[in-house]
């Protein structure tokens, strides 16, 4: 169970480019990668993306992995403009949630397994599937006593 | 098949059109798709057995009345999209009844991202993803997709059947989100949950005007007459290949 934190540089033109995986790799290059350790952590963390809020997984990945130089004017694209603004508070970067973003997260999402070595699309929906069980049943067990209110 | 379709032996089982949905030739036609858990009723539909050669093979009827899809493909729709093999988002997963026909279409190398927002219908969702294992439950409001963004990855169709009034815009952020350049969607409009002053020709007219707006370019509008009341489903692309501006 896998997320994935892109780094890259950001190019006006990318949605054309986003079509083949050589182009998108010569624009996007995958700086790090984290894979939760296991199932439970990543339940953790996807309940956190859910609500918003910066796990302490993201918060340490983004440490450890954030170029560090003052003069190098760097962006960091969040698709989530919570976590976005949460971001920024906390490193003082600047911080891009529209636009080209999601554009390059939509190709991040194409290529997800080809850009992570040693991922293979079966094990990614297999990834998928366990923590989708996982997430929802909690989901549903978290409101045990609350009446659905329907909105017809 | 133990009981109806003529005591299960006079029964022929046709390929549809569309691939991985077939007709069963019996004493009335029915539509059917192959179970992919043999032995097991999701929603107490029928089902078919047939013998071919050494494998039994099971099929479950589908009820037009009670699937929009079933009921599009009954009208005579020209293109489902949903295939072996694909990945669909469906939204309004409900408790999972053309899911579980949708799951058995894609088959085993396909992937269903079923999102339901109600708890109560949330709960069969769960278990009928429990028997199929290529049903990935998402208890989520599809109006937030970015809840649920660590789940899905990119998709080849777009099921809809949310009956908002704001339900082009909720398939259009997801759209946006997981759906690949050039795939399609399928969206279910109940007119009346959008307008119910305005007539339904209007409704459908004004929501395949919204989703031109948002790169999906609708293809295909079908009634789903007789089987629902104004109700329509639309076909379309999303960002087609050949022209690409933003």
């Amino acid at each position: 169970v896998k997320e994935v934190e892109e780094i890259g540089m950001l190019l006006p033109q990318v949605e054309e480019s986003l079509l083949s995986i050589g182009k998108f790799n010569s624009i996007v290059t995958l700086v790090a990668f984290f894979p939760f350790k296991s199932a439970q952590t990543a339940l953790e963390n996807i309940n956190a993306i859910s609500e918003g809020v910066v796990h302490a997984d993201l918060k340490l990945f983004l440490e450890t992995n954030l170029p560090r130089s003052k003069k190098k004017k760097g962006v960091l694209g969040v698709s989530d403009a919570k976590i976005g603004a949460a971001l920024q508070e906390e490193f003082s970067i600047s911080i891009q949630t529209s636009g080209v973003v999601a554009e390059i997260l939509r190709g991040v999402r194409l290529h997800f397994h080809s850009l992570v070595k040693g991922l293979t699309a079966q094990a990614a929906s297999k990834a998928q599937l366990g923590l989708g069980h996982s997430y929802s049943r909690a989901k549903v067990k978290f409101n045990v006593n609350r009446v659905d209110n329907m909105i017809i | 098949g133990r009981g109806g379709f003529g005591g299960g032996k006079k029964v022929l089982i046709e390929p549809h059109r569309h691939e991985g949905v077939f007709i069963c030739r019996g004493k009335e036609d029915a539509l059917v798709t192959k179970n992919m858990v043999v032995g097991d009723s999701v929603y107490g539909e029928k089902r078919i057995g047939v013998e071919e050669g050494e494998t039994k093979i099971e099929y479950r009827a589908w009820n037009p009345f009670r699937s929009k899809l079933a009921a599009a493909i009954l009208g005579g729709v020209d293109q489902i999209h949903i295939k072996p093999g694909a990945k669909v988002l469906y939204l309004g997963a409900a408790s999972g009844t053309t899911v579980s026909h949708v799951s058995d279409i894609v088959g085993p190398e396909g992937l269903v991202y079923a999102v339901e927002f109600s708890h109560r219908s949330g709960r069969d969702l769960l278990n009928v993803a429990k028997k199929r294992t290529n049903i990935i439950p998402i208890i989520e409001d599809a109006r937030h997709p970015h809840k649920y963004r660590m789940l899905v990855g990119m998709v080849d169709v777009i099921f809809a059947d949310v009956a908002q009034p704001d339900q082009t815009r909720i398939v259009a952020l997801n759209a946006h989100n997981f759906l690949k350049n050039g795939g399609h969607f399928v969206i279910s409009i109940k007119a009346n949950c959008i307008d119910s002053t305005a007539a339904p020709e209007a409704v459908f007219a004004s929501e395949v005007k919204k989703m031109s707006a948002e790169q999906m370019k609708p293809q295909e509008q079908l009634t789903l007459e007789p089987y629902e009341r104004d109700h329509a489903v639309v076909v379309g692309i999303y960002r087609p290949a050949p022209k690409q501006k933003k």
